[in-house]
Formats: structure tokens, C-alpha cells, sequence
């Protein structure tokens, strides 16, 4: 696992802890208590003892130095190893400087003081004695720095929700890596990637997981486009970042799309424009408030508006997993954990999704909705009833939110949790209560760990991939007989992501030949993600090697592997010219 | 250990190249601190601790530190080639090199001398300066030297079989 360090608090953290030292042990000598003098060993390698100002202010310059970069490596290698307190974990770490100090580095400085050239390497010269007081002092030193470094260093990524965020606007637009044609906005198989925009609260909504900050979207977006060009991407999941664009009714500051929009315009790849990813304003409180649905179609129509040439949109990315994550696991945004909460959100997702396609078909009225959703499936472990009646329940949950947004009959079993828990028919029916545009597409995600087994315990574990993609997306494609898109897949061991994308693949090509219109492919996303082998739960700042390229923006095995991929298909009869989405767009 | 390796992304992309890229930043780094040998008077005692001229003294840094650059580019991986932070690294590494390097090997490769002074502080702080330019200077290198996507033989391995499960495995 990579490890996204943020530099800035490192080297705050460091100086401070290296001051710290410096404040503690230098009160200790003033109260004469002999100690070991860092600023001075380290300043009167440069100045005399008696020249004090130089050598203090010399001193003190090295050992902050000194302590940025042992800071660095505490938040690479340390950071988070342990789930110890912060502080604790600096405590730890710092016996590492500790023995390196005592054994090598101030002998070397006893060195550096003689007035002489060389001398003969004996146990002497290697390990020169030590005081009582001197080794205090060092341990002690060092203590200080490191308790000071863990409880300073902690949370890398994100930022206060409550605050202006960090982020500056988009750069403009620097000259081209080569030269680039315009956008094609054909009718062509979709080779898609994202860009990974996820932004969820946690912490109580005090703190902002935000992904395109995390991966360096937002200094480095041009450089991306024209990556995904360069691997020969035709469309891009994009999620303009909701949460600092919608500033409140009303106003907007389109300084974090504009350029990239202008980009996307030109040159491509075709955009799927993902408008709320599992997260909205801080304003806007979270998915239990029943306005966010009025507050986002308004959103929904400015984007519209400001951007009348985009032609796919997803209005509310993965609504199950944002209620669930939201309102049943605890994890994100309202952090709830209570089946009601859970009905509450799902509700208000779709409400939301239903008014934002509403409001985007009054500004274009030939859009193309991909309403992508994560493909779930739990299998009972064995025959016990209780077993079998929870495996099914969770498979009629996991339609709720696509049952509500596509005017699906919910089973009987759904409606009864659903009534226990305050929400009754009428509500159901005026969710329903909408046209369902023609034109939309159901997008099914996958990964290794939407297959579940319900064990004995009633629990569900991680199936990894028993059934595969074509068995479960067949279920969707069974229930709601739609256009389908596999829209998001990836693999957290990069090392196996050629091959997870060869199966993935070809998973699609069998669900094409058995006749289901599927018109695109998704790998997700195009760099490596940040946290999400935790499910953006906490902020360590873990890099999830999954993207077609790292977050240097040097391309992986996985990368060279699509646009292998694309270069064999793309102008295939039935790639070159999809039916399946010819007849999208006709209808 | 593999897994502090792994921290750094420890196998390097396809486009990649590590130990030429290492090796070329290795030796534009080190004129810089050999500069700085020879302010502090480092470069003289090393020559005679060792028992070459200075010439060769040179030469024989130049190529050292060649092939810690190619470590460097190798070991720290997908880390050393961060723009932002790779002086950082650069600066650990070669503070690490220090640390084991100016105590123990010099010594052993020569008459049994350490340098002391200002000739000790010398080789201290040619070093760390060697490790920053390194670490600022891969990158760049790097990127220049990528393999081409389309370049023959990049992508032969990565077909559709890949799906299959491997061979030797039943």
C-alpha cells in the first residue's frame, strides 16, 4: 500500500516537535539540570561556542531540518500502522532516531567537533562515551519530538467540512501534450473510465473526505484528460465536486469545472456527468433532510444550463450504497445506523434522482440518463429459515432505490419493512408517480466484494467472485429490462487488475451475445484512490493501487492492458456502431 | 521489510525504468556535493584515507553514487517519483546512506581512518545535498525516459488469455 503523506503537516509537525525538544530540555538546563544540547551540537559545527547568535540560529535551523524529515518518514512508514492514539504512535516511533542518534549520529557529530582531519576507527571513536545526563537528555529529546510529531500529524487527507475548503479553482488550461482532434460523440461501444470524485462526510459531517483533492485531480485534471485520451478512452465518469460548486440556493462558483468542461468539450473523452457522489453541501446538512431533492433538481438545471452540450448524466451515483453506507452502516455523512434512517435516505435519493432528471430533461430533452447502481447479491449459507429470509431480504433491498426511481412493483416483503418502519403506500406511490425517461440506461457496477455469503450468524462475509458480473447483472437486467453499462469495476492487487480485466470483460461479451443491449465498459477509475480499502471511513491516506495510472500519473500494467483492450475492439462491427445504443439515442 | 517497500509501490510500472533513470539522476546530483567535499576539505582526506588521487577519488564517488541512485529509483519506487515530495525522500535516504556509509565502510575500504572535523561535517552534508538534488531530480529524469505505449514488446504479455487461469496451475 502506498501512502499519500500530507507535506505541510508533516513539516508543522516536525519543526514543532523539534522546537518542543528544544523548549523542554532548554527550560531543564536553565533550571540546572544538565541535559543534551542539540542546538548547540548541531550550531557549533558552523560557529564557535562563543559566537552564541550564530550558533543558535544555525542550530535551530538544522534540528527543525532534521525534524521535517524524520516527520516525513514517521507519516510514510509509521503513520497508522498501529490503531494506537496519535500521540502514542509518535512515542513509539521515536525510538527509531532515538537509537539511530545514540549509536551513530552523535558520534559522528563527537567527530565533527575535533580539530582534526581523521582519525583511526577504534570502539572509542565508534561509541564515544556518554554522560548519564547526556543520554537522559537524548531519550528524553526524542520522547518529546515524537509524542509532539503523532499528536500534530493525523488526518492526511480531507478537510474541515465546516471551513472554506482548501481547494483553489481549476488551473487554466496549459498547452496540449500532443496534438488532440475534437471530441467524437458518436454512437460507438463506451470504453470508459472515471475520475474518482467521492466526497461523504465523516466524523458527524464535521470532516471532508474528497477524492479529487486526495488524488490531485484539481492541480492536475488536464493532465488526466489527456491520459485517458492517450489510452484511448471514450467516455469519463465525472463528478464536478457538488459540494464546492453548489454554494448555496441559488449561487454557484463554477471555477472547479469550468476549464475542465471546456476541455471535456473540446477534445473529449465524452463526459457521463456524475452530479451527486455520495456526499452534498455542508449547507445542505445530509440524505435524512427531505429537501435535498428540491435543492439538487435546482442544480441539476443550472448544470444543464451552463452546460447544454453534455449528453449523459448520472444524477445520484450508487444510491443504495450512499444509503446504506449513510444510514445503516454508520459510516458516512448522517452516520445512522437504524433501518429507518436507511428507508429515509433511500427515499430521499431517489426523489432526488427523479427531480434532477426531470429538471436536466426540461434543459435538454434528449439527455441520457446511466442511473449506475452497485450489483449486489448475498447467498445463504445454509437452510435455516432465518438465514434464507435474510439472504432474500437483502436481495429485494439492494432494488429499492432503482425499484423507486423506475417505477418497479417493490415486493411485499420490502413493503411490509418498509410500512414497520413509517413509510407507507402513498409514499411509495408518489415516488412512482413519474415517467421514466426513455432514454436511460442502468449502469451495474462490480467488484470482488459485492458477493456475500449470509453465514450462520446471520452476517455476511465477502464471497469474492462466485457468480461474476453476467449472473447478477442479469438479475438487474431481468427486473428492470433496460439498456445496461457495466460502470464501475477495479481490483485493490494491481498486480492481478490485466487479468480482472480480461474476465470482466469478457463477462460482457457473453451478457452482449445472449442479447442484453449493453453499450459500455467502465474501468474505475483512472488513477489510483485513496482510503477506500476502508471505505473512506477513516483518514489514513492509504493509496489503493487500482487506477489505469498511479497518482504520478505513470501508467500501470492494468492501463497498458485497456487500451490493448480498446485497440482490439473498438472498431469491431457491433464497438464501431453499437445497436444497443442507437437505439437509446433514437428513442 | 516488503511491506515498508511496499509503501513506496515497490514494482515499477510497465513505461518504467528505474535503474536508468536512478543512475543518470545518481550522477547529476553529485557534482553539487562533491563541490561541497572539496569546500570543507572531505574530498582530500577521503583521497588519502582510500589511497587514490583525487581524480580517481572523483570517478570512483561518481560511480557509487550512480549506483545508489539506481537503488534509490528502485527500492522507493512509485515515492521517489513524486514531484512534490521527493526531495524529502531523497534527503532520507541519503541521511540513511550516511549513517551506514561514512561510519562503517570508509573505514573498512581504506587505512582504517574516519574522517573528523570539518572533513566529517563535509561528508554529512554532501550528502544530504546529494539526496535532495536526487530526490528533486528523478522525476524529471524519469519522465523523460518513460518507455512509449506503443513501443514493441510493452503490451505482449497483457492479452485476453490473461483471463485464463495460469498454466502451470491446474
Amino acid at each position: 500500500m502506498i501512502r499519500i503523506v500530507s507535506l505541510p503537516k508533516a513539516a508543522l509537525a516536525g519543526v514543532c516537535g523539534a522546537l518542543a525538544w528544544t523548549a523542554v530540555l532548554g527550560g531543564l538546563q536553565l533550571l540546572g539540570k544538565p541535559s543534551f544540547d542539540i542546538v548547540k551540537e548541531l550550531g557549533t559545527l558552523a560557529f564557535a561556542p562563543d559566537e552564541r547568535l550564530g550558533w543558535v540560529a544555525v542550530g535551530l535551523a538544522a534540528h527543525a531540518l532534521v525534524g521535517i524529515c524524520w516527520a516525513v518518514v514517521y507519516a510514510y512508514f509509521f503513520w497508522s500502522r498501529v490503531n494506537w492514539p496519535p500521540a502514542l504512535q509518535g512515542l513509539a516511533f521515536s525510538v527509531v532516531p532515538a537509537m539511530l542518534a545514540l549509536f551513530i549520529v552523535n558520534p559522528q557529530f563527537e567527530l565533527m567537533h575535533l580539530h582534526r582531519e581523521a582519525v583511526l576507527l577504534t570502539w572509542q571513536t565508534a561509541l564515544p562515551t556518554i554522560s548519564p545526563a547526556q543520554l537522559g537528555g537524548l531519550l528524553l529529546g526524542h520522547a518529546i519530538y515524537g509524542l509532539t510529531v503523532g499528536a500534530i500529524y493525523t488526518r492526511p487527507v480531507g478537510y474541515d467540512a465546516e471551513r472554506e475548503a482548501p481547494v483553489r479553482h481549476l488551473s487554466r488550461r496549459a498547452a496540449l501534450k500532443a496534438p488532440r482532434g475534437p471530441r467524437q460523440a458518436g454512437g460507438g461501444f463506451m470504453f470508459a473510465t472515471g475520475i474518482e470524485c467521492s466526497y461523504p462526510t465523516i466524523e458527524q459531517g464535521r470532516w471532508r473526505r474528497d477524492q479529487m483533492a486526495a488524488t490531485h485531480h484539481y492541480a492536475r485534471w488536464q493532465e488526466d484528460f489527456e491520459l485517458a485520451l492517450d489510452i484511448g478512452i471514450t467516455h469519463i465518469r465525472y463528478g464536478p465536486p457538488l459540494h464546492l460548486i453548489f454554494k448555496g440556493p441559488g449561487s454557484y462558483d463554477w471555477g472547479f469545472v469550468d476549464e475542465a468542461m471546456a476541455f471535456l468539450h473540446d477534445h473529449g473523452p465524452e463526459p457521463i456527468v456524475d452530479l451527486c457522489h455520495f456526499g452534498v453541501p455542508t449547507w445542505l446538512g445530509n440524505f435524512q433532510n427531505p429537501e435535498i431533492s428540491r435543492a439538487l433538481a435546482e442544480y441539476a438545471g443550472a448544470f444543464a444550463t451552463r452546460f447544454p452540450w453534455v449528453r449523459f448524466y448520472t444524477p445520484v451515483n450508487e444510491m443504495y450504497v450512499c444509503a446504506r453506507m449513510s444510514a445503516l452502516d454508520g459510516t458516512w455523512n448522517e452516520q445512522r445506523r437504524d433501518e429507518r434512517a436507511f428507508a429515509a435516505a433511500a427515499f430521499n435519493l431517489a426523489r432526488a434522482s427523479i427531480a434532477m432528471t426531470d429538471a436536466i430533461l426540461a434543459v435538454r430533452g434528449d439527455a441520457i440518463f446511466v442511473n449506475s447502481e452497485s450489483s449486489e447479491f448475498c447467498q445463504a449459507c445454509c437452510p435455516d429459515p432465518e438465514i434464507q429470509r435474510i439472504a432474500r431480504f437483502e436481495n429485494e433491498r439492494r432494488f429499492l432505490p432503482l425499484d423507486l426511481i423506475y417505477g418497479h412493483p417493490i415486493s411485499g416483503g420490502m413493503r411490509a419493512h418498509l410500512r414497520d418502519h413509517g413509510f407507507e403506500e402513498r409514499d411509495i406511490a408518489g415516488v412512482m408517480a413519474h415517467e421514466v425517461p426513455a432514454r436511460s440506461i442502468i449502469g451495474v457496477d462490480y467488484y470482488e466484494w459485492n458477493e456475500r455469503l449470509i453465514d450462520s450468524d446471520g452476517r455476511p462475509r465477502a464471497l469474492g467472485e462466485l457468480f461474476g458480473w453476467y449472473v447478477i447483472a442479469n438479475q438487474y437486467y431481468d427486473r428492470y429490462r433496460r439498456p445496461m453499462m457495466h460502470t464501475e469495476t477495479n481490483r485493490m492487487d494491481a498486480s492481478d487488475g490485466p487479468r480482472w480485466l480480461w474476465r470482466q470483460w469478457h463477462n460482457v461479451q457473453l451478457l452482449r451475445s445472449a442479447g442484453v443491449p449493453l453499450v459500455g465498459f467502465t474501468w474505475y477509475s483512472l488513477t489510483d484512490q485513496v482510503d477506500w480499502d476502508i471505505g473512506l471511513s477513516r483518514t489514513v491516506g492509504n493509496v489503493d493501487p487500482v487506477g489505469l495510472a498511479d497518482l504520478n500519473r505513470d501508467i500501470r500494467a492494468v492501463g497498458l492492458t485497456y487500451r490493448r483492450l480498446i485497440e482490439m475492439h473498438r472498431d469491431q462491427p457491433g464497438y464501431s456502431d453499437c445497436p444497443a445504443l442507437a437505439r437509446v439515442l433514437a428513442s | 521489510m516488503s511491506g515498508f517497500l511496499a509503501a513506496h509501490g515497490y514494482n515499477p510500472g510497465p513505461t518504467q525504468r528505474p535503474f536508468t533513470a536512478g543512475a543518470v539522476a545518481g550522477l547529476l546530483a553529485t557534482p553539487p556535493a562533491i563541490l561541497v567535499l572539496h569546500l570543507l576539505g572531505s574530498l582530500a582526506v577521503e583521497a588519502r584515507i582510500l589511497g587514490f588521487s583525487l581524480i580517481m577519488t572523483i570517478i570512483i564517488g561518481c560511480l557509487m553514487m550512480g549506483i545508489a541512485g539506481t537503488v534509490y529509483a528502485r527500492v522507493l519506487g512509485r515515492a521517489a517519483n513524486d514531484v512534490r515530495g521527493g526531495w524529502l525522500f531523497g534527503m532520507a535516504y541519503a541521511f540513511a546512506l550516511w549513517a551506514s556509509g561514512g561510519v562503517f565502510v570508509l573505514p573498512l575500504l581504506g587505512n582504517g581512518e574516519l574522517p573528523a572535523g570539518p572533513p566529517a561535517t563535509g561528508v554529512f552534508l554532501s550528502l544530504i545535498l546529494w539526496g535532495g538534488c536526487l530526490g528533486v531530480l528523478l522525476p524529471f529524469v524519469h519522465r523523460r525516459i518513460h518507455l512509449k505505449f506503443d513501443e514493441p514488446g510493452i503490451a505482449e504479455n497483457l492479452g485476453p488469455t490473461l483471463a485464463a487461469r495460469d498454466p502451470a496451475r491446474r
